[in-house]
């Protein structure tokens, strides 16, 4: 009896893993290749005469080159993505409802997890703890933010939307943009009046900002350096990790039944003895916590955060979510990663190919476009999991 | 609870509609809060007054020509002079009209044809930029830095043009509405409004980027100066020999042009209403609140339901256009910063706390918002500033005022309250302030009765009996 | 042989694997009253939406009066003249009940944006006789003095009334009904089978039924067809189907729940059948 479940439980570990692996393997293969084969097309452009002119490469070196750095930073974010998105497919699959206030729930864990940092950096002890203290104190605060987002989550749930659960469609989503607006601003009032000033800035401790170098591509006399930063490398670890988790939650636990029943068909699995409201909030609060655990991820990659910092993360993994087909949990994990490797290449090329007339300022614009025509031709997503629009 | 609030109210209400009372009361009322704001042009409380009398001549009941010359005195008359005694009210009530008809236009395609549009004011953002771009020198600037625009760069066009922009802003935003409705054929629901908003964001962004290659829309600076139209001669002159004495000191050209944007925009708006009200009363409008309480059925009826979808996305479209061109106008300049998600959230808060489809009850709800940004929450901010400076002390927990933070200001907490609006109304009142109330026909079977043959006699007697049945059943 | 009015050739209607309606003939003649029976779960109703347009069939053709329909949209087959009722009633239940069979007649008023915002007086006119016509069709249906009610708060039998004058307002020569009586008592049920067949004697109106309740199916039918498992299993006047070895079989064959075959049997022995919902 032991056996099935041990072996049980490595599969629901490993499979996810796999499909990271490949996710992120194909996505990345196949955007170089992309990248390269438009480097050929555009060799003697004016783009390439102006590359030899200022740095005295041409346009396909200079795109192989850089394509390491891209794609590191395209993984990187692209986790990120994937962690906001799976509490947004989380929520449709389980209620077919768009969580719009799922935004503000990253910047609650961002700001959650940043305050506590701050705090320990007031007191000294941050400073002291060295490196190996520096994860200690990280993983504190991504609990922490965990926690804070997850229970907001539950309490926004119960309060906003679930006296709305059998209105028409519309209802609930206005609600939820009320939720959206009116969260941003308590977290604005909430850290004015405790702090003086509503954005915050992520104190620097640990080696979270050392890079790594990984190798060097000669070029000519020169060499470029790849590196990656620390702070990159936990977030693409601690996403992967709590991807693993959420993976093996939903499918290999009780619990995670009971979820899915309710996806199901929810006044079935009420029928059969399932809690719908408990399952209800537990998966908001699943949801909630993984973007919270995001929005610390961010705070530590890009630093400054304020009330408003969720929404374009937010709209993007939203993205993410209807990219890979919304309500599957793996559709998601490879939306993020496909959008993180769209929006890293774009912001790195778009400029150089175009000789700098659009740059990486239309990495939203593309994002949006994605969104647009997704929804527009292929709703089901990239997995093409029919899960239909009820009329 | 509400029945009884009802029947309490009911002698008060049969009171004031009986005989002259409603038009002695309408006068009264006007003639005081009019003295009243024009004695003391500060005073809230006065303006609010002046604001519900102005808003009773609609909901009182009133023969129509006296209603009709009340508003028109109000609009005209009362409210510029007022206005110009204290130019404030005229940006409230100017910004009122604004919003009132994006409202509106946000009405036709949320509450009349039930589709969430929350990109609303990418609309008014291609009209006001269209106005911003060929009534100022961008056209001339398309290869600079923007910024750097060289001395005496000339306008393309004569500020006149305005006046023609105004029509061309209605038919190029009704394309855009077009093709940004297209969706509606293929998406519904939840993830229509999704794609309106992404739209919404993808417009702002190119007004955002779109200085080059070309210059177009000059950045995050925004275009700038605007031509205003040019204001008919020696009309101010004739202003101020009339009301100098009046308003109690000279009005100036820039106090001036605020009044001449403040009565187009109330034009534009009686134009909206109008369209609004008569489309809303004819077939289209039937087909529209078909289509909304359900598609499948309305097709089935013979009704072409993606075909009025993007009618009602164009319609609606086109009313934003109207006003961006305005607004461009009105402020000399634009940036996108004006068009953002919170704008559009904004006036879809107003569409639905005054009540979803319901035409005063938009109008009321832009008023209310527009009112609560401009004069309350910063009358609010300014009371806590006030004590703020003060060595007020809260009693019992002993709390300093003056140690408030300063960052408390309720004039930025916007969002806060539309959001609050916005879960509460959905929560509470779905249907608004002041809900659409389905039209009541005349029937004319009802005053005629029994004169059209044999059909209805035998007819009257079975509706009669099943009806009867069904509500033994029920 | 009289005029056909619907001819349908071998349609077929999936449903990813499943076969809701399986070349499927059909013809109904011009002026008759036909009924489609079958067990629960037959394909009557894919069987309707295939014909008035909201499905579009897999293969097959569609003729109303002669003309292919089968790739038209919905709107499109009732301007010319068709009109249908559903299964669960679907009124624009917010919408008072005038207004509902104003909607109705959309096909059939002129009227455009530009008039209806100048209010010209051919828009004028028009108004009024879409409203004296709607109001004329109230009271032949036997629906007065409801016309300002909002239609969801009426009762069910009503709602079925103002669904088919909702249908009628669309000038229809083919009146298609899903299950009309479905929920209504005897008493109520009686009415409405003398309202078909006024509709037919007095406006010319085609109609076919959907229709369970064995009594109203034999009373008024002129031609049964039944569909079982999606395929037309029999057709024929009411006596031969009552007798039909197939039909019975359709109906017992599934064991089941039996109302229809204790119906069929019930209406037989030419007893009183029991309403079923």
């Amino acid at each position: 009896m032991i056996r099935p479940q041990a072996s049980r439980t490595l599969r629901e570990i490993a499979a996810p893993l796999g499909k990271m692996a490949v996710f992120v393997v194909g996505a990345g293969a196949l955007f170089s290749a992309l990248m390269v084969i438009i480097a050929f097309l555009c060799k003697g452009s004016g783009a390439d005469k102006l590359l030899l002119d200022t740095q005295g490469i041409n346009i396909v070196t200079y795109t192989m080159v850089n394509l390491p750095q891209v794609l590191i930073d395209g993984v990187t974010l692209g986790f990120v993505y994937a962690a906001i998105a799976l509490g947004y497919t989380m929520v449709y699959g389980v209620l077919e409802f768009i969580n719009f206030a799922h935004s503000e729930i990253f910047a609650i864990g961002a700001f959650a997890g940043v305050e506590f940092l701050i705090a320990m950096d007031k007191l000294g002890v941050l400073a002291a703890a060295g490196p190996m203290g520096g994860y200690m104190y990280l993983v504190i605060a991504l609990m922490i933010s965990m926690m804070a987002a997850g229970g907001i989550a539950m309490l926004m749930e119960r309060v906003a939307y679930r006296p709305l659960r059998e209105a028409p469609k519309l209802v609930p989503l206005i609600s939820a943009i009320g939720v959206s607006f009116a969260l941003q601003d308590i977290i604005r009032l909430v850290e004015s009046l405790t702090t003086g000033q509503f954005y915050r800035v992520m104190p620097t401790f640990g080696d979270f900002d050392k890079r790594l170098p990984l190798f060097s591509i000669p070029t000519g006399q020169d060499s470029t350096q790849v590196d990656i930063q620390v702070k990159s490398l936990v977030v693409i670890i601690a996403a992967v990790l709590m991807l693993v988790l959420l993976n093996y939650i939903v499918n290999a636990t009780k619990i995670g039944k009971a979820i899915r029943a309710v996806a199901q068909d929810r006044n079935t699995a009420a029928l059969m003895g399932v809690g719908v409201n408990a399952i209800i909030s537990f998966t908001f609060f699943i949801g909630g916590a993984l973007g919270g655990a995001a929005g610390l991820l961010y705070a530590l990659k890009f630093t400054r955060i304020d009330p408003y910092v969720g929404f374009m993360p937010g709209m993007k993994a939203f993205t993410a979510a209807v990219l890979g087909g919304i309500g599957n949990l793996t559709g998601a994990l490879l939306g993020g990663i496909v959008l993180g490797m769209l929006e890293s290449f774009a912001g790195a090329y778009l400029g150089t190919f175009t000789m700098g007339a659009f740059g990486s300022e239309y990495k939203d614009i593309i994002a949006f476009s994605v969104l647009i025509i997704f929804i527009i031709f292929r709703p089901s997503g990239l997995l093409g999991e029919q899960v239909s629009q009820k009329a | 609870m509400k029945t009884n609030l009802r029947t309490t109210l009911r002698p008060v209400g049969a009171f004031l509609m009986r005989g002259s009372t409603p038009y002695f009361m309408t006068i009264a009322l006007l003639a005081v809060s009019t003295i009243l704001v024009y004695l003391s042009p500060r005073s809230i409380p006065a303006f609010l007054l002046f604001a519900i009398s102005a808003s009773l001549i609609y909901f009182l009941k009133l023969k129509k020509p006296f209603q009709l010359g009340m508003a028109v005195l109000v609009a005209v008359v009362i409210v510029p002079i007022l206005g110009a005694r204290n130019i404030f009210y005229l940006e409230v009530i100017f910004q009122i009209a604004v919003f009132a008809a994006l409202a509106l236009g946000l009405n036709i395609v949320v509450g009349f044809s039930g589709l969430l549009n929350f990109g609303y004011m990418a609309f008014y953002a291609v009209g006001a930029y269209l106005w911003a771009f060929f009534g100022s020198q961008q056209p001339f600037l398309l290869h600079e830095i923007p910024g750097t625009a060289p001395m005496g760069t000339p306008f393309l066009l004569a500020p006149d043009w305005f006046y023609l922009f105004i029509f061309l802003g209605v038919i190029v935003v009704s394309i855009v509405g077009l093709i940004l409705g297209l969706p509606v054929l293929r998406v519904r629901g939840d993830y229509l409004a999704i794609i309106t908003l992404a739209f919404g964001e993808i417009i702002r962004q190119l007004a955002n980027n779109l200085d080059k290659p070309l210059n177009l829309t000059n950045g995050p600076q925004g275009i700038t100066p605007i031509q205003r139209p040019t204001m008919p001669k020696g009309i101010l002159a004739w202003f101020n020999s009339i009301c100098e004495k009046i308003v109690g000191h000279p009005v100036t050209e820039n106090q001036f042009y605020n009044i001449m944007f403040y009565l187009i925009a109330v034009l534009v708006v009686v134009v909206v209403i109008l369209v609004t009200a008569r489309l809303d009363d004819s077939k289209i409008g039937r087909a529209w609140a078909a289509v909304r309480e359900d598609e499948l059925a309305a097709t089935a009826m013979g009704i072409p339901a993606n075909k009025l979808k993007l009618g009602a996305f164009a319609v609606g479209a086109s009313f934003a256009g109207a006003m961006g061109v305005l607004f461009a106008a009105s402020r000399t300049f634009v940036s996108p910063e004006s068009f953002n998600f919170l704008q559009s959230v904004s006036v879809l808060t107003m569409v639905i706390l005054g009540g979803i489809g319901s035409i005063p009850g938009v109008i009321i709800g832009a008023a209310v918002v527009v009112v609560l940004n401009l004069q309350i929450l910063p009358s609010f901010s300014l009371f806590l500033a006030n004590l703020r400076q003060s060595d007020a002390v809260i009693p019992i927990i002993n709390f300093h005022w003056k140690d408030l933070s300063n960052q408390l200001d309720p004039s930025k907490y916007q969002r806060l309250i539309f959001g609050i609006i916005l879960i509460l109304m959905m929560i509470y009142r779905p249907a608004g302030i002041l809900p659409a109330a389905r039209k009541k026909r005349k029937l004319q079977g009802s005053m005629s009765a029994g004169s059209s043959g044999e059909a209805e006699g035998a007819g009257g007697p079975d509706a009669a009996a099943s009806q009867g049945k069904g509500a033994d059943r029920g | 042989m009289a005029e056909l009015i619907l001819e349908t050739r071998d349609v077929v209607k999936r449903f990813g694997g499943l076969t809701a309606v399986n070349k499927v003939d059909f013809s109904l003649e011009k002026g008759s009253i036909c009924s489609i029976i079958g067990p629960n779960g037959a394909g009557k109703t894919t069987f309707f939406n295939t014909i008035s347009g909201i499905y579009k069939p897999e293969e097959g053709e569609i003729f109303l009066e002669g003309k292919r329909i089968d790739r038209l949209t919905p709107d499109k087959i009732t301007s010319i003249h068709m009109a249908r009722t559903f299964q669960n009633i679907r009124l624009f239940g917010g919408m008072t009940v005038l207004e509902n069979i104003m909607v109705g007649s959309y096909t059939r008023l002129r009227q455009n944006a530009v008039q209806a915002v100048l209010r010209t007086r051919a828009f004028k006119e028009e108004e009024t006789r879409a409203q004296a016509k709607a109001e004329e069709l109230m009271a032949y249906i036997g629906l007065r003095g409801v016309g300002n009610e909002l239609a969801g708060s009426l009762p069910y039998g009503v709602q079925r009334r103002v669904e088919i004058a909702r249908a009628l307002a669309s000038a229809p020569r083919l009146l298609l009904l899903d299950e009309p009586t479905a929920g209504m008592n005897p008493a109520e049920t009686e009415e409405a089978t003398l309202l078909f067949r006024r509709l037919r004697d007095e406006l010319g109106i085609t109609i076919l039924l959907i229709e369970h309740d064995m009594k109203v199916v034999m009373n008024i039918s002129e031609r049964i067809s039944v569909m079982d498992y999606g395929e037309k299993i029999a057709e024929g006047k009411p006596s031969e189907i009552a007798t039909n070895p197939r039909v019975i079989e359709a109906y017992l064959g599934r064991g089941a729940a039996g109302g229809g075959a204790a119906a069929i049997a019930a209406n037989a022995a030419g007893d009183q059948a029991g309403g079923q919902s």
